[in-house]
């Protein structure tokens, strides 16, 4: 006996013409496989998003640099870059979390993490001019190159490729956590990731490598998430998680750079 | 404004275009009509495996700070 009202009324339907691909077919016949709805995520309203995204981080980074160089003391700003930077953790945590608040939290994000962007970089300046606008350019050519290489099929993303950015991540931040935790307590942390010799510049570049490769990983999502139909609050988590990857980059970059330039 | 400002903002500006440009477009069907895209819906992504080569990772590099 069948759980199925309409199968106990009228009996399975023995009409060839109606099985589990009927609306499938007349939906592709109709040509509705392009429609898209309004209220999903799309490419364009992506890239929108992460341009308002990337103009927070710059206007809030403006406001703490020009604090410095009006005062010449990191001091007047650490309690800005500090508050910016746990506030940008906070909301980060809570993004991934909550995706559909990423609306609200990830403009949030934006602006606090470019209070803590725009001090670590005045000061990163005054010891080394120049430095900012050079780890600026690259952070940004390395977005535009590995975009036309996403996009061009010339780097192709797969699951063991994810499987081997996503664990080398992790790994970094393992080691940088063991890194800060040894320094807490004295024993000086683990030395070459923040020297100047041949080995901190040549761990500082595999975090750039890896830091360059999760932006791929960004494409990807990005990608897949319009060609699905995700929910419009998904442009703005999109836009999110392009961030934390841009932000990440450019501070490796600052790093790298400083470590050349000290040398 | 000097010659590092000129080339760094140039290259700045010039990657700018180039992502608001380009993101618009679809991938190319090399990218998309592959068998083996990454599944981002899927739940059976291994994370203990992702923990586990990140110990490893870890594990040897501090091993190898002890050499250096």
């Amino acid at each position: 006996m069948s759980n199925h009202k309409a199968l106990n009324m009228f009996g399975r339907s023995g009409n060839p013409s109606l099985n589990a691909q009927t609306f499938a077919n007349s939906a592709k016949d109709a040509n509705f496989s392009n429609y898209v709805p309004a209220a999903t995520m799309t490419l364009e309203g992506t890239v929108n998003k992460t341009g308002i995204l990337l103009a927070l981080v710059f206007i809030s980074a403006f406001y703490t640099w020009s604090m410095f160089f009006s005062t010449g003391n990191p001091a007047t700003v650490m309690p800005l870059a500090i508050g910016g930077a746990i506030v940008g953790l906070v909301l980060a945590i809570v993004t991934i979390f909550k995706k559909q608040w990423s609306g609200i939290t990830a403009p949030l994000y934006a602006i606090a993490e470019g209070l803590f962007l725009g001090a670590i970089s005045a000061i990163f300046e005054a010891q080394y001019p120049g430095i900012v606008i050079q780890a600026v350019g690259l952070t940004l050519g390395t977005l535009a190159s590995l975009l036309f290489l996403y996009k061009t099929g010339i780097v192709k993303p797969t699951e063991n490729f994810r499987l081997m950015v996503t664990s080398a991540t992790m790994g970094i931040a393992l080691l940088y956590l063991v890194s800060m935790l040894m320094n807490m307590f004295g024993s000086g942390g683990i030395g070459f990731i923040h020297s100047n010799g041949l080995f901190g510049i040549g761990f500082s570049l595999f975090v750039v490598g890896i830091a360059a490769l999760n932006l791929v990983l960004d494409f990807d999502f990005i990608e897949q998430g319009s060609e699905m139909g995700a929910p419009k609050y998904m442009e703005w988590f999109g836009a999110f998680s392009l961030m934390v990857t841009l932000i990440w980059l450019y501070l490796e970059m600052l790093r790298l750079l400083a470590k050349l330039r000290s040398r | 404004m000097d010659a590092n400002t000129i080339i760094f903002g140039g290259i700045s500006l010039l990657s700018l275009a180039v992502f608001f440009y380009l993101g618009r477009f679809r991938a190319s069907s090399k990218q998309t009509d592959r068998e083996d895209r990454i599944d981002w819906s899927s739940r059976k992504f291994s994370l203990w495996k992702i923990f586990l080569y990140s110990l490893v990772a870890v594990g040897g590099i501090i091993l190898l700070t002890q050499f250096i």
